[in-house]
C-alpha cells in the first residue's frame, strides 16, 4: 500500500522552476531514500510535500487523501513529520520543552512514547532540562528526530541528517534510525551514500528537479556505474 | 530630597505604563516581524475607552475592562483584516499600519471631537501619603506601579510557563518549524497581536488619569516613546524593555521638572547614543 | 515559508507617457494665469511645490525602498531657513538665495548624520528614528520663539520681484519641471539603478559588491535637499511658516500623495499630490456645508489602505491598466 504517492509534482521558488517533475511512491513501513547531487531539489521535494513550498502542479496523496495545497499545520496533524536540514531545534527552549511543543496531545500514549524515545536516545534523557541550543550537533539531530516521533506520525521526512556530523556520530545515527524504522515509514534525503545504503530499502535518484531512477537499495549498491553517473565522481562507500 | 522621591515615583509609574505599551510592540515585532505603527493609537483608544466608561458608570474597574476589550477588538480587526495579508513584507506592513493609524486617529474624533477630554482619578486612589512630614507620595502613581508590576509579572510567567508562551518563544525563533509541528501559527500571531493591543489599551486607560486629560494626538507621542523604549532596551528582550522603560520613565520625569518639554529631546539623545554604541539595544541579542 | 501574497511597491513597467501628452499638459498649465482665477492659481502653485516634495519622498520610498517619517524635517528646514533669515535681514533676492543655500547645507549634513545613524540597522527602525528627529525639530521650533514665533508661526516679507503672482506662478512651474528633470535623470543614472537594485533585494546588492549604506545615504541626501527646496518655495508662496511644516502630518502628506498617486514613479507623485489637493479643497468646502464630510481625511486614509493592499501601483497604475485594456480591446477589433 502506497502511504505517500506523489505524482508529477512541480514547484517554483519565486521565479525559479526548482522541481520539474517529481514522482514518488512511498510504501508503508519502509525506508525510502532520496539521493542526488547538490541542488538537485531533494530538500525542496520534502518541503513541497510538507506544504512549506506548495507545488504548482501535480498531486500528493497521503494515506488516501489529497494533501497538496493544504496548509502545513494541517498536513502535520494528519501524521506527517518533518526533520529539516537545520534540525529546526528551538535553541531557546529546553529539550523537554522541545518535546512538549511537538506533542499534539499530552495523553498517556504520547508520554509513553516520549519515554521510549528517551531510551533510544539516552543523551537526551540526561539533558532534559537544559536549553537545546547547548546540545552538540549530533544530539540536536537526535532531538529533532525523536521530537518528530513523539506523536504517532505515519511518515517521517528527514532531510540530510548526517550533514556536519562526524563519521562516528553518523554511525550512531544509522543505528538509531534502524531502531525506529520498524515503527514508522521514513523518507530520507541523504547525500552521504554510506548512511543512505545502511538504512535505505528503496531509493529514488533526483537530478535537476526530476526523479530519474528508482529501485531497491541493494541493486543501487551493486550498480557502481549508476552511482557514478548521478551522484558524482568517486562516490565513497 | 522629597522632590527627588516624588519624581522617582512619578518616573517609575510612567515607566510602568511605557512597559505595558512597549512590551506589546516588542512582542509583536519579535514574533511576527511586524512594526505596528498603530500601536500608540490603540493606547490612545484605551485612554478614551477608560475615561468614557468611568465618567459614565462611575466604576474605574469597568473603565479598565472597557479599555482591555476595546484594545483587543481593535487589535483583532487590524490583524485579521489588514495585517495578516502582508506578513513577510516589511514595507507594506509599515505603510499599512501607518494607514490604520491615520484612519483610527480620525475615527475617534467623530464621537469625541479633537478637543481634550478630561480624565479623573477614582476617588479611592486620589490624594497622597505624606511621609516624614515632607516626602509626598502620590497614591495613584503607586497604584500604577503596583498594577503594572502585576501585569508584567503575569505576562512573563505566561511566556515562560504556559504552552502558549512556549509556542510564542518557539515561533519567534522559527515559525516554519512551529507550523511543521502542527500548530497553526497564524492563530498564534493573531492572539499575540490581540494581547499586545489589549495591553497597550490598558496602559492607556491607566495612564489617562495621571495625565489629567486625553486628546487624539497623544497616540503618536506614545507610539514614538514606546518605540524608543524598545530600541534602547533591545528589540525582543523582555528584561531590556523593562529596564529601558524604567529608564525612560525616570529620565522624562526628571527632565520634565528641570527643563519642561525637553523630555522628548532627552530620550532621543539617549536613543542616539545607544544607536551609536550598541545598535541592537542595551540588552539586545546581537545584530538584527 | 508558505507563499504569502505581497504587494510590493516598485517601479511600474512602461508608463508610456507620450512626450506629446506631457507637452500639452505643460502648455495648458502655462496658459492658466490667463484663464483661471486667483484661488485656482494659488492652488496650482501649492500643488507644484508639494509635488516636488512628494517626488523627493518617492526617491526614498519608491526608488530605494526606505520609509521615512521625518521627511518634513527637511521641508521645514527649507521653509524656516528662508523665513528666519529674511526676517532677520532684508527681503532681497540676494539674501533669499543665501538663505536657501544655507538651508541646503544644513539639510545635507543632517540627512547624512541621520542616515548614517539609522540606516545601519533595519529599515524598519529608520521610520521611527526619523520621526523622533522630526519631533525634536518641532520642539526646537516651538521653543525658539524669538526666532520663529513658536507655535503661532511667523510671517515675513518676500523680495518685491516675487510678489508678482503671475511671475511666481511661472517660477513655481519652472521649479517643478526642473526638479522633475533632475530627479528623472538621477533615478535613471547608474546610481539610481543601484538604488533600484537595493530596493529589490538588498542582500544581493551587497553581494554584488555595492556599499549599500553609501548609496542609501546618497538617496537620503538627494531626497533631503529636494524636500528642502520645496519647503523654501512653499514658504515664499505662503509668506507664513509655522511648526506645522515640521510635523508628522507634513510627512504623511508626502506619504499619502506618493502612495495614492503611484509609488516608484515621479509622475505618480505629481498625480497623487494633485488628487489630494484638489479633493481636499473640494471636500473641505463640502464639510462646511454638511457635517457628514467633516472627517473627510478618513477617506484618504482608507483609499491609501486599499491601494497598498490591492493596487500597489496607485492610481497611475490603475490608469495604465485601464489604458492597456482599452488599447488591446481596440486592437483586437
Amino acid at each position: 500500500m502506497m502511504l505517500l504517492d506523489v505524482k508529477k509534482m512541480q514547484t517554483y521558488i519565486g521565479q525559479y522552476h526548482i522541481l520539474q517533475g517529481i514522482s514518488l511512491e512511498v510504501p508503508e513501513g519502509y525506508v525510502t531514500v532520496l539521493i542526488g547531487r547538490n541542488g538537485a531539489g531533494k530538500t525542496t521535494t520534502l518541503r513541497s510535500i510538507m506544504g512549506l513550498n506548495p507545488p504548482t502542479k501535480g498531486s500528493i496523496e497521503f494515506n488516501g487523501e489529497m494533501i497538496h495545497g493544504l496548509p502545513t499545520y494541517t498536513i502535520a496533524r494528519k501524521g506527517m513529520a518533518f526533520v529539516p536540514e537545520d534540525q529546526g531545534i528551538f535553541s531557546q527552549l529546553t529539550v523537554d520543552e522541545n518535546f512538549r511543543i511537538a506533542m499534539l496531545k499530552e495523553d498517556k500514549e504520547t508520554m509513553d512514547r516520549k519515554y521510549w524515545l528517551l531510551d533510544i536516545f539516552p543523551d537526551l534523557k540526561v539533558k532534559l532540562k537544559i536549553k537545546a541550543g547547548s546540545l552538540s550537533g549530533g544530539q540536536k539531530q537526535m532531538l529533532s528526530i525523536a521530537r518528530a516521533l513523539v506523536n504517532n506520525n505515519k511518515v517521517l521526512l528527514i532531510d540530510e541528517p548526517s550533514k556536519g556530523l562526524a563519521p562516528i556520530i553518523v554511525e550512531k545515527l544509522a543505528a538509531a534510525i534502524k531502531q525506529i524504522k520498524d515503527h514508522t515509514t521514513i523518507v530520507l534525503v541523504e547525500q552521504n551514500f554510506w548512511l543512505a545504503s545502511a538504512v535505505g530499502e528503496r531509493y529514488y535518484i533526483i537530478d535537476d528537479g526530476q526523479t530519474v531512477h528508482q529501485g531497491a537499495m541493494e541493486e543501487l549498491i551493486k550498480d557502481k556505474g549508476l552511482q557514478k553517473h548521478y551522484l558524482g565522481i568517486g562516490v565513497k562507500e | 530630597m522629597d522632590i527627588f522621591v516624588n519624581l522617582t515615583v512619578a518616573g517609575l509609574a510612567t515607566g510602568m505604563m511605557y512597559y505595558l505599551l512597549a512590551s506589546g510592540l516588542s512582542l509583536v515585532y519579535g514574533l511576527m516581524g511586524v512594526l505596528n505603527f498603530a500601536h500608540g493609537t490603540v493606547f490612545m483608544y484605551g485612554c478614551y475607552a477608560g475615561v468614557f466608561v468611568f465618567n459614565h458608570t462611575g466604576s474605574f474597574a469597568a473603565g479598565l475592562a472597557a479599555a482591555l476589550s476595546a484594545g483587543a477588538a481593535v487589535g483583532w480587526i487590524m490583524e485579521k483584516v489588514v495585517i495578516s495579508r502582508v506578513y513577510g513584507n516589511h514595507i507594506s506592513q509599515i505603510l499599512l499600519t501607518t494607514g490604520l493609524m491615520l484612519v483610527l486617529n480620525e475615527l475617534i474624533k467623530i464621537p469625541f471631537g479633537s478637543n481634550i477630554l478630561p480624565a479623573f482619578q477614582p476617588e479611592a486612589l486620589q490624594g497622597s501619603w505624606v511621609i516624614g512630614g515632607s516626602i509626598v507620595i502620590v497614591k495613584y502613581r503607586v497604584f500604577l506601579i503596583v498594577l503594572g508590576l502585576i501585569v508584567a509579572v503575569t505576562m512573563n510567567m505566561v511566556i515562560a510557563r504556559t504552552k502558549l508562551g512556549m509556542t510564542v518563544r518557539a515561533g519567534v525563533q522559527n515559525p516554519d518549524m512551529v507550523q511543521a509541528l502542527g500548530i497553526n501559527i497564524k492563530r498564534v500571531f493573531n492572539l499575540v497581536f490581540v494581547i499586545g493591543s489589549a495591553l497597550a489599551a490598558l496602559g492607556g486607560a491607566l495612564m489617562a488619569p495621571a495625565l489629567g486629560a486625553v486628546n487624539p494626538e497623544i497616540g503618536l507621542m506614545y507610539q514614538m516613546t514606546g518605540f524608543m523604549v524598545v530600541v534602547i532596551g533591545g528589540m525582543g528582550s523582555f528584561i531590556g524593555t523593562a529596564f529601558s522603560a524604567a529608564l525612560v520613565g525616570l529620565a522624562s520625569s526628571y527632565t520634565a521638572y528641570l527643563y519642561p518639554d525637553a523630555s522628548t529631546a532627552v530620550i532621543v539623545i539617549v536613543m542616539i547614543i545607544v544607536l551609536l554604541v550598541k545598535p541592537s539595544g542595551l540588552f539586545g541579542k546581537g545584530v538584527e | 515559508m508558505q507563499q504569502l501574497k505581497t504587494g510590493t511597491p516598485g517601479i511600474p513597467r512602461l508608463f508610456n507617457t507620450n512626450w506629446l501628452v506631457q507637452l500639452i499638459i505643460v502648455l495648458i498649465l502655462a496658459v492658466m494665469p490667463l484663464i483661471a482665477g486667483r484661488p485656482t492659481l494659488n492652488l496650482l502653485v501649492l500643488i507644484f511645490c508639494m509635488s516636488v516634495y512628494a517626488m523627493s519622498y518617492d526617491i526614498l520610498l519608491g526608488y530605494t525602498g526606505i520609509v521615512s517619517f521625518g521627511h518634513a524635517l527637511f521641508f521645514g528646514i527649507g521653509a524656516y531657513g528662508v523665513a528666519i533669515y529674511i526676517a532677520q535681514t532684508k527681503a532681497t533676492m540676494g539674501y533669499l538665495l543665501l538663505a536657501i543655500l544655507v538651508s541646503l547645507i544644513i539639510s545635507t549634513i543632517l540627512s547624512f548624520f541621520i542616515g548614517f545613524l539609522s540606516l545601519r540597522i533595519k529599515n524598519t527602525y529608520y521610520a521611527m528614528i526619523t520621526l523622533a528627529f522630526a519631533q525634536v525639530g518641532v520642539i526646537l521650533a516651538e521653543k525658539a520663539r524669538h526666532l520663529t514665533n513658536g507655535y503661532d508661526g511667523m510671517t515675513f516679507r518676500i523680495p518685491s520681484v516675487l510678489m508678482n503672482k503671475t511671475l511666481f506662478y511661472y517660477a513655481a512651474l519652472a521649479f517643478l519641471i526642473t526638479a522633475f528633470i533632475f530627479l528623472w535623470r538621477f533615478t535613471n543614472s547608474p546610481t539610481g539603478r543601484v538604488l533600484a537594485a537595493i530596493r529589490e533585494n538588498e542582500q544581493r546588492a551587497t553581494f554584488l559588491g555595492f556599499n549599500v549604506l553609501r548609496y542609501k545615504i546618497i538617496s537620503t541626501i538627494v531626497a533631503g535637499i529636494t524636500a528642502c527646496l520645496a519647503g523654501s518655495f512653499y514658504a515664499i508662496h505662503m509668506r507664513f511658516v509655522s511648526t506645522s511644516v515640521l510635523t508628522v502630518s507634513k510627512t504623511v502628506d508626502a506619504l499619502l500623495a506618493t502612495v495614492i498617486g503611484g509609488v516608484g514613479s515621479l509622475y505618480g507623485a505629481i498625480l497623487g499630490t494633485t488628487i489630494i489637493n484638489f479633493a481636499g479643497e473640494y471636500l473641505s468646502k463640502l464639510a462646511k456645508v454638511s457635517v457628514i464630510f467633516e472627517r473627510w481625511y478618513i477617506i484618504f486614509g482608507l483609499l491609501y489602505i486599499l491601494i497598498v493592499l490591492f493596487a500597489p501601483h496607485g492610481v497611475l497604475g490603475l490608469l495604465c491598466k485601464i489604458k492597456n485594456k482599452l488599447f488591446s480591446a481596440i486592437k483586437s477589433k
